[in-house]
């Protein structure tokens, strides 16, 4: 594939959640093209359109205007079953709630997108995946006998599995403490080094987007400002002013 | 706590529809039969001892399906509130507080349903006594006597096993530390409780014994209804043990049929669930196994009763009433048991659905998700008509023999697969139904 598409394009993507007097804007038109093998973290403040943007762009959600473009094709206007096959090929989904199956074993949830797929998953390729993030040993483990962490690190190992054009994590630290969350950071970033991974990280957490290469503020549903390289301090910095962003966009 | 329990109710109807009817339901068979029973009281001296046996005989195997199906009803919805349990201990609840929201949930939704089954009962009651007088069963000196007296004892056992079966469950939601249900749903490493292995050993033996006293004492006997009597309730109670060990029962089979479906996505799902999950489905497998297991069993033993009555056999030339009466109280104690197939089945999958949708997120097709929903029910229904065979045969198999017909009924063995077709049928389907339901697909979160 042509290595100038990017992974993720977004245009002018809107979204209106129910109707007339009850109408709620979530999205208001944001622009957002991703490069191969970018680590972006999207914050802003409660209300503020991401999980909106990332049920679009994941195909969760039907934005209501606007384009998602992930490598070159256009998926807005797919029907549900084709956006869902897109979702389980071309996407790993990293949640706060970790979203393990319980009754399947690390190793099972790790291969579950492959069987969902109607492929049998490749056991190499899911011994390595999850001795990536340090589960070798605790394959055979249902959900409830891992920890916290361990659950998020299985998480992981199921979302990058299958190679996705893109991954996609929602608060992947907002259930972990401080220790367990820098693990599953140093995870992400190693993915996007190592394998090269495009990944999306919704967070509010200043420490957690300074991991990332940029940080996307995203207000009242629309782009407010960008900081490449960020650090913490700044990130928190901006939080704390994300008002003048906003009069600076306007 | 009250008013909590109260509110709480209106945001779970489907939960509390399912307790409603498995409680209003029960409560009117079991008070009809019990009305038979009062009716003896100021009977005629001649039609007092069949009325006896009617209401407190048949009218007791019939309560004795109410009653598990209600204990295990109430069962199933309280422990969907565990999650919820965790939530309100991390807040501040103390675990008495718990306890009790789930218990007075439970008896408000009984106590309404109890009241509306008695209600039903005055009415059927009436109508069953009309039905046993106009077969010529009793005289027409014998008028109907049932009333409050009948009413309230039967609700009154109904609403003690549901709170009761409350209570059991209710210390379960209180168990590990609190902000752990919090967590999504983890597979508990669950035993079956000592007291509910041993009823269903002791259930299941019962049935067994009576099978073969079937045989060797009552079948021997003078009176040809004897043996009918012995074996007529064996199915049942057999049934009603293989149910209370449901559990257990599942796994096993369950992996059996792995091969079959895993090559699918969705039944792929289904086997790891039912295999890893048995006490999820424990609750459906438990009520197909006792429709099976009533249904074949009882209808068969009236098939080869009707077959091998001859004359001698029959001096007082009661069999076609017999067999008519024994028809249409079995009809009704089947139809229970299939309310309850639909009722356990449609309350396992409408819980599911957070789950459902977990997956959904995750990348299975609706389609993968719906085979993977009927796919389990399917296996439930095979597994339950397996076990509901063989408690049948606790009925069937000795009254056979005792009437001369082989291990085998000579007749009716269409009954079987018929039985077992209703069964599937009604397991997948309120499953399927209860799947679609279109409030679902809608992400959780905007």
């Amino acid at each position: 594939m042509d290595e100038d598409i990017p992974a993720l394009a977004v245009e002018a993507l809107t979204k209106r959640h129910g109707t007339g007097a009850a109408a709620v804007d979530a999205l208001l038109g944001v622009d957002l093209t991703l490069a191969r093998g970018t680590f972006t973290a999207v914050m802003g403040p409660s209300g503020s359109g991401k999980s909106t943007f990332l049920a679009c762009v994941a195909g969760l959600e039907q934005p209501t205007s606007g384009r998602v473009v992930l490598e070159g094709a256009d998926v807005t206007q797919w029907d549900e079953a084709r956006r869902t096959r897109m979702r389980r090929d071309r996407i790993g989904f990293v949640f706060q709630d970790f979203s393990l199956v319980p009754y399947l074993t690390a190793a099972e949830n790790v291969a579950l997108p492959a069987r969902l797929a109607g492929r049998r998953a490749d056991p190499q390729a899911v011994r390595q995946a999850l001795a990536r993030v340090g589960l070798a040993d605790r394959a055979g483990h249902l959900p409830g006998a891992l920890s916290g962490g361990q659950r998020q690190r299985a998480a992981i190992a199921r979302a990058l599995v299958t190679r996705p054009a893109l991954l996609l994590a929602d608060e992947p630290t907002g259930a972990l403490d401080s220790t367990t969350a820098r693990e599953v950071l140093a995870l992400l970033r190693a993915a996007v080094d190592e394998l090269g991974q495009t990944t999306v990280m919704v967070t509010h957490d200043p420490v957690a987007a300074s991991r990332a290469d940029t940080v996307v503020f995203l207000v009242d549903g629309k782009i407010a400002g960008r900081m490449a390289a960020p650090t913490a301090d700044a990130v928190a910095a901006q939080l704390a002013h994300l008002d003048q962003l906003t009069g600076a966009a306007r | 706590m009250t008013a909590l329990a109260l509110r709480s109710l209106r945001h779970r109807i489907p939960a509390a529809v399912a307790t409603l009817v498995a409680v209003l339901l029960g409560t009117a068979l079991m008070a009809s039969f019990a009305t038979l029973v009062q009716s003896a009281g100021g009977a005629h001296d001649d039609d007092r001892e069949l009325l006896i046996i009617m209401g407190a005989v048949v009218g007791g195997w019939g309560s004795l399906i109410v009653l598990f199906s209600v204990a295990s009803t109430v069962g199933i919805v309280a422990e969907q509130r565990i999650g919820e349990a965790g939530l309100l201990r991390t807040i501040g609840a103390t675990p008495r507080q718990v306890r009790a929201l789930i218990v007075y949930e439970a008896t408000a939704v009984t106590l309404l349903a109890a009241a509306v089954g008695a209600g039903v009962a005055v009415f059927g009651g009436r109508a069953l006594f009309d039905a046993v007088q106009r077969g010529g069963l009793i005289s027409t000196a014998s008028a109907y006597g049932g009333g409050p007296a009948a009413l309230t004892a039967a609700a009154g056992v109904v609403v003690l096993v549901s709170v009761v079966a409350a209570v059991i469950s209710s210390r379960r939601a209180n168990r590990g530390p609190a902000a752990f249900s919090l967590r999504q749903a983890d597979v508990p490493d669950r035993r079956l409780p000592r007291w509910r292995a041993l009823t269903g050993v002791v259930l299941a033996g019962s049935g067994a014994v009576a099978a073969v006293v079937t045989v060797t004492v009552t079948g021997e006997s003078a009176d040809p209804y004897a043996a009918m009597q012995t074996s007529g309730s064996a199915s049942i109670v057999a049934g009603v043990g293989l149910a209370a060990l449901a559990p257990v029962l599942l796994r096993a089979p369950a992996r059996a049929l792995r091969p079959l479906l895993a090559r699918s996505g969705g039944g792929y799902l289904a086997t790891e669930n039912t295999t890893r999950r048995p006490h999820v489905f424990a609750a459906m497998l438990a009520p197909v196994i006792v429709l099976v297991s009533t249904a074949v069993g009882t209808l068969l033993m009236v098939g080869i009763d009707g077959r091998t009555r001859t004359a001698a056999s029959d001096p007082e030339g009661v069999g076609d009433t017999i067999t008519t009466i024994n028809a249409v109280v079995i009809g009704m104690i089947c139809l229970f048991a299939a309310i309850m197939v639909v009722n356990a089945a449609v309350a396992a999958v409408v819980h599911r659905r957070a789950e459902l949708d977990r997956l959904w997120r995750l990348g299975a097709t609706r389609g993968q998700l719906r085979a993977a929903v009927v796919l389990e029910a399917a296996v439930v229904a095979v597994v339950g008509i397996v076990f509901g065979l063989l408690g049948s045969t606790a009925t069937a198999v000795p009254y056979a023999i005792v009437r001369h017909e082989g291990v085998l009924p000579d007749g009716q063995l269409w009954l079987v697969p018929a039985v077992a077709a209703v069964a599937a049928a009604l397991a997948v389907a309120a499953a399927w139904g209860a799947h679609r339901r279109p409030d679902r697909w809608k992400t959780l979160r905007s």
